[in-house]
């Protein structure tokens, strides 16, 4: 009798009374048939395959990664709050032991929210993985998290969240920000002062198949995954690279998507977007759920796979190796140059934010406290088309005493300021305060 | 009258019932031979009794599941159509499991066409080898039924019996629906002969009264009708007893049931009524089918489990049985000898039952009563636990919808209800260990055949509307048919309680009892790109378990 190799838990919620609007692709039908074929070929039954249920995330969870504008209650609805507690449902299982590696297959989808929350952007509005490695942190004593995102889309909310933040290696693989959402995702956004090479974009061109996607795994993720020595590694396993899906212009199949994730292996792997619901998710994810297991996925394919798939062009994967070289060049042999930076100098950007689903325009003003003795303090000061005026103040986990003095001058400060709220993270004290 | 009867592993329990009394029960030891077992079971307990007066009987017995325990199959052989997904070899079961070329899709399209050549070659194969009986599935057979009948119209002549898999249930599941007919298919010929011999006992004693058999989801089914699908009769033991609770005493609120029987404690859970339904189905030996049944956990802990005391004064009560207790002449001291020794129950030897427990705790310095009364306790205890665990597993199921998870309604007994032997004797033991209010109901020795009498006939339908295909679908009923674009859920209901209605009659059930409930209900808009190309309709409707109108209105009078 068939079982699996590793002991896998599943976390299933598609939501099936929750859309963002009927006709929209982030609607109650998008798991459905994942979920039949799911059921059809008896996964929940094979022995080491374990389904948990869900729970939903409080806001002190969300409070952790976000600063949501009012409030939590405004920008999230119940089926983000329990798509959000699914993921840690599934970190629950893995770092109490009772599983190996688990699977997040939950619904809405979170890579695009940032940590200023005004509203949906991408269809996400609290980025569900950032929710999770920050609960992993706070109850587990994790330091050291890998994030590969493999949704066809930039995961430009969570880097967003981990910008400066040296412990969080952030690798995002996706079509080329120039032919697609959210158009960001560049080579040359690779982290903030203070965690320089800890964001890594490989914008892959259109049409990169099978190929394409094993050969940058291999040469590129899996190294810096082995030289950055992650305590966990978590996959936000978007499958819109899928030939298959109406949005976007890859070229991946549901065979490609398990073999990554047998060679990548994730302890927790978190569904992101892939809107080809009837003709790609049902296979992609039954062949994420078998890798992860460890079963032989050999006979998992699209039913359409020999009709529809065609192999990437030549010149697709001479552009490939191109781009592979000239990251390996700056992320792996050292060729990234580093900002030179003044100890406790604090150094400023500013930044438009486009939120696509709700309409909404957002100015930030961020300012970070260079250290290489702790993460830094930041603060961010933001405006928004819905008339929002806030400041938010990070202060991170093992805060320098330096680094607190400043979050805590700039909170004080702001008190003072014209914000209609201001809000002090204090992941150091494991605190949230709002004025 | 109605007459009941349950065959147990060790005992046959018969009961005979006017309205709501129990005019005769009987108990007898469980032969080899199942019928004649029935025949004396019936002589011992319908003596003096004119054979005209018996307007109903039900049956709950091992025939089904022994079997398959037993390996007593029948040699079947399996045509499975598959396309991508799990290897299907994975599943291969019986001596002669052949994979054909073929494929549908979750929504019931046609990916691959069948291939005649391979569905012949895998015939021919099996008519070699001498293989008369087949079973033929495919996956996601219950939303398309074409491929699995053409097989089955190819292959059906050169079989003697042939069991297809979408009739099986509606549910999604192709390794349970693959076992599930091979089930079928391999216990039919046996099954058959069974339910003939049975039919001509009663034939011959001039019981002519309808006669029904009890299934594992605590319904019942027409004795003829149940030959079509005879795995649905298998490990219907159980669901007597929950029945047989449910008859007895009504089971308002969420009440725990436990049937602690000489080997094993049955438990399940009866929420104002009705009995929780496992949702995928039971396990039959070694195989998980997708046969409907009640939600119940078997404890092998029993009144005559073997008792042991390690040297640290931890004691364990089962799983291990190693015969009779040793107040009957047996050499493991048991819970049964504990109750003998505090003159709990008049049974046997009281003097050799006191030995056995002075025995078992002599080396920890405990007398014969004392040790008596840490086996009960430790008894109660392991059933406790047993019974939390259960509990926690059955508020553990996941679920899909926002509502669900924010209606949180986390199941908490508050009662327990106790049947079996040593009822009245553990319950003060199980009160404690349980912290629940426990009670014990008349009859409480013969609960499960009570139960068999008086459950009425039960039946589900599963019907699937897909606007985009222009199908709507019933697999239990064998049910296919065409529809428009405008099909829509009213349309959806109205064909589903006709459907089921019509089911149940045909398996046995009167027009009075006919009381459907929808278990589930969904309706998706199927949209490509942006636009909308159709409806997706969900629906699951039955006749769950419950008790006869007759008993009903008699307990109500």
């Amino acid at each position: 009798m068939i079982s699996a190799q590793r002991k896998t838990g599943l976390v299933f919620f598609p939501a099936f009374d929750w859309a963002i609007s009927p006709d929209h692709p982030e609607r109650e039908e998008r798991l459905l048939y994942t979920q039949d074929q799911v059921m059809e070929e008896g996964l929940l039954d094979i022995p080491g395959i374990v389904e948990y249920r869900v729970r939903p995330a409080g806001y002190e969870d969300i409070q952790r990664a976000h600063f949501c504008v009012p409030d939590e209650a405004a920008v999230t609805t119940e089926s983000h709050l329990i798509s959000a507690g699914g993921c840690l449902v599934a970190a629950d299982a893995v770092l109490k032991g009772e599983v190996e590696s688990a699977f997040a297959l939950v619904r809405p989808p979170g890579h695009h929210a940032m940590r200023v929350v005004h509203g949906n952007r991408g269809f996400c509005n609290i980025n569900i993985e950032a929710v999770m490695v920050e609960y992993i942190r706070t109850h587990y004593g994790i330091r050291k998290v890998a994030i590969v995102d493999t949704d066809c889309h930039h995961g430009d909310g969570t880097q967003d969240i981990y910008w400066h933040d040296p412990n969080t290696l952030f690798i995002s693989i996706h079509q080329d920000g120039r032919t697609l959402y959210p158009g960001t995702g560049f080579p040359n956004e690779s982290g903030g002062p203070n965690a320089q090479g800890k964001t890594v974009n490989i914008p892959l061109p259109p049409q990169t198949g099978e190929k394409g996607f094993l050969y940058t795994l291999d040469e590129l993720v899996m190294p810096l995954l082995e030289e950055f020595k992650p305590d966990i590694v978590i996959n936000s396993a978007g499958q819109d690279n899928h030939f298959n899906d109406p949005i976007t212009n890859m070229n991946f199949s549901a065979r490609g998507y398990a073999i990554l994730n047998k060679r990548l292996k994730p302890d927790i792997a978190v569904l992101e977007g892939g809107y080809a619901i009837e003709n790609a998710l049902p296979y992609v994810n039954v062949g994420i759920i078998m890798a992860m297991a460890g079963m032989d996925t050999s006979f998992v394919k699209e039913p359409n796979y020999e009709k529809d798939y065609r192999p990437q062009s030549r010149d697709v994967t001479r552009s490939i190796e191109q781009l592979v070289e000239a990251l390996k060049d700056l992320f792996l042999r050292g060729g990234l140059k580093k900002t030179p930076y003044d100890e406790g100098r604090i150094q400023e950007r500013k930044r438009d934010i486009f939120y696509d689903t709700d309409g909404i325009q957002e100015r930030q003003n961020e300012k970070i406290r260079c250290c290489s003795h702790c993460a830094g303090a930041f603060s961010i000061s933001s405006t928004a088309s819905t008339g929002q005026h806030i400041m938010g103040v990070h202060i991170p986990m093992e805060a320098c005493p330096a680094c607190r003095k400043t979050g805590m001058e700039w909170f004080q400060a702001g008190k003072k300021g014209n914000f209609r709220y201001v809000y002090l993270q204090d992941r150091d004290q494991g605190s949230y305060d709002v004025v | 009258m109605i007459l009941g009867l349950d065959v147990g592993g060790t005992q046959t329990d018969t009961v005979l019932i006017e309205g709501d009394q129990i005019l005769a029960a009987t108990k007898i030891p469980t032969g080899e031979d199942l019928l004649l077992t029935l025949r004396k079971a019936l002589e011992s307990t319908l003596t003096g009794i004119e054979p005209g007066q018996i307007e109903r009987m039900a049956f709950s017995t091992t025939l089904a599941t022994n079997a398959i325990v037993e390996d007593r199959l029948e040699r079947t052989g399996m045509i499975v159509s598959a396309g991508p997904g799990i290897d299907p070899t994975c599943f291969s079961v019986g001596p002669s499991f052949h994979v054909v070329e073929g494929c549908l899709d979750h929504q019931g399209f046609e990916a691959i066409p069948l291939n005649k050549t391979s569905v012949m070659d895998a015939v021919e194969q099996l008519r070699d080898e001498g293989i008369n009986t087949i079973g033929v599935t495919g996956k996601f057979s219950v939303r398309n039924a074409a491929h699995e009948r053409q097989i089955v119209n190819w292959a059906k002549d050169h079989f003697s019996h042939v069991a297809m898999g979408h009739t099986v249930s509606g549910g999604l599941n192709f390794p349970r629906r693959i076992f599930t007919t091979y089930l079928n298919a391999s216990l039919h010929g046996l099954y058959k002969s069974f339910s003939d011999a049975l039919t001509h006992i009663l034939d011959e004693k001039e019981l002519h009264a309808p006669r029904y058999l009890l299934k594992p989801d605590g319904g019942t089914i027409d004795l003829m009708r149940s030959t079509a699908l005879p795995a649905r009769t298998a490990q219907s033991g159980p669901a007597a007893s929950v029945m047989g609770a449910l008859a007895l005493d009504g089971c308002k609120g969420a009440t725990l049931v436990l049937d602690v029987g000489g080997t094993t404690t049955d438990m399940a859970v009866v929420l104002d009524g009705i009995p929780l339904l496992n949702p995928h189905g039971v396990k039959l030996g070694r195989y998980k089918t997708l046969i409907r049944s009640i939600i119940t956990h078997s404890l092998g802990t029993g009144g005559d489990s073997v008792v042991r005391v390690n040297d640290a004064g931890n004691m364990t009560v089962g799983p291990l049985r190693n015969g009779p207790p040793v107040a009957l002449g047996g050499n493991m001291a048991t819970p049964t000898d504990a109750l003998v020794t505090l003159g709990l129950l008049a049974l046997g030897d009281k003097g050799a039952a006191g030995a056995a427990m002075e025995r078992l705790g002599a080396a920890l310095g405990w007398n014969a009563e004392d040790t008596a009364e840490r086996v009960l306790k430790q008894m109660a205890e392991s059933i406790a636990q047993s019974a939390r665990a259960f509990v926690y597993d059955i508020n553990a199921q996941p679920v899909y919808t926002i509502h669900q998870v924010l209606n949180e309604e986390r199941i908490e007994p508050t009662s327990v209800l106790i049947m079996g032997g040593p009822a009245p004797h553990i319950a003060p033991y199980l009160e404690k260990a349980l912290g629940l209010p426990c009670r014990v109901p008349p009859h409480y020795d013969v609960a499960n055949a009570v139960g068999a009498a008086v459950a009425r006939v039960t039946a589900q339908v599963t019907l699937q509307a897909d606007t985009e295909r222009g199908t709507v679908i019933i697999p239990e009923a064998g049910e296919e048919h065409k529809i428009d674009r405008r099909f829509d859920m009213d349309q959806a209901m109205a064909l589903a309680r006709e459907s089921l209605c019509r089911r149940a009659m045909m398996i046995g059930a009167g027009d009075n009892s006919l009381e459907t409930s929808v278990t589930e209900k969904q309706v998706f808009n199927m949209i490509r790109g942006y636009r909308a190309v159709g409806r997706n309709i969900r629906l699951k409707m039955s006749i769950t378990p419950g008790l006869i109108p007759q008993w009903k209105r008699s307990k109500d009078a």
